[in-house]
């Protein structure tokens, strides 16, 4: 772990915390927003904490788990940390999709929240 | 246009010229590239203008073309944009295939330049 970049070490963390925390209970997710994040969830937009949980918790589904194909992670002129994440998801017993999700970490307080996410499924991606 | 917020007219317009200049005269992607820029291109890293635009001179295709299936921008609390893309492209003979890439832009001197990019083929979203 000591080879890798701490930008690295930084965004594959928060990457696994997201996706344990969001398959475990989403509501738990305010924790790494903050009041100025912001998410757009399929081209819809949301601002702030509150707004965000509440989108991810009326989410429709019981049961979800993600799985990463492949994420990467890069530091940004303002010390912040971009990472974007391809992966597959399965919601209750729907079919297997892919999706795309990209994130931008910011230092505050000596902890890493999430000012941006977004989030898209990737069921465009056929001709 | 005027509709749109700021930050989403500065995103599409960066992304429509971006893949513009990609599948027609490749070299011109240079001019909108920050200096100290980060790529990530199939996981593989690269640093600065250079060798970033070395590295798309390099791509083993003659004909290239982008089709954007969604893209959705948002402002970042360091007054930058950051804009998530999802697609497919054809290259040469070759099948058409989906592609995900993430642009982080930033204004320098009323010039919105890219400082941070990453480019993935969606092929890993397959059971």
């Amino acid at each position: 772990m000591g080879d890798k970049p701490i930008w690295e070490q930084i965004g594959s963390s928060f990457v696994q915390h997201y996706y344990q925390l969001f398959d475990a209970d989403r509501t738990q997710l305010g924790a790494i927003y903050i009041d100025a994040s912001c998410l757009t969830w399929e081209g819809q937009h949301y601002l702030g904490k509150a707004a965000i949980v509440e989108k991810l918790s009326s989410l429709p589904f019981q049961k979800i788990a993600h799985s990463i194909t492949a994420q990467d992670h890069q530091p940004t002129p303002d010390s912040c940390i971009l990472s974007m994440v391809v992966g597959q998801l399965k919601a209750d017993d729907d079919p297997i999709m892919g999706f795309h999700q990209s994130f931008i970490l910011k230092k505050m307080n000596d902890a890493w929240v999430c000012t941006n996410d977004t989030f898209r499924l990737a069921i465009h991606n056929f001709g | 246009m005027g509709d749109k917020p700021l930050w989403e007219q500065i995103g599409s317009q960066f992304v429509q010229l971006y893949y513009q200049h990609f599948d027609n005269d490749r070299v011109k992607v240079g001019d909108l590239y920050y200096d100290d820029c980060f790529m990530t291109f199939e996981g593989s890293t690269l640093r600065g203008k250079n060798n970033v635009m070395a590295k798309l001179s390099s791509l083993p295709f003659q004909a290239i073309q982008h089709i954007i299936t969604a893209q959705d921008h948002q402002p970042t609390p360091d007054s930058c944009v950051m804009s998530m893309v999802m697609g497919q492209l054809k290259a040469d003979q070759d099948q058409v295939m989906g592609f995900q890439q993430v642009f982080l832009l930033r204004n320098f001197d009323n010039k919105w330049l890219c400082t941070n990019e990453m480019f993935r083929l969606s092929l890993h979203n397959f059971a």
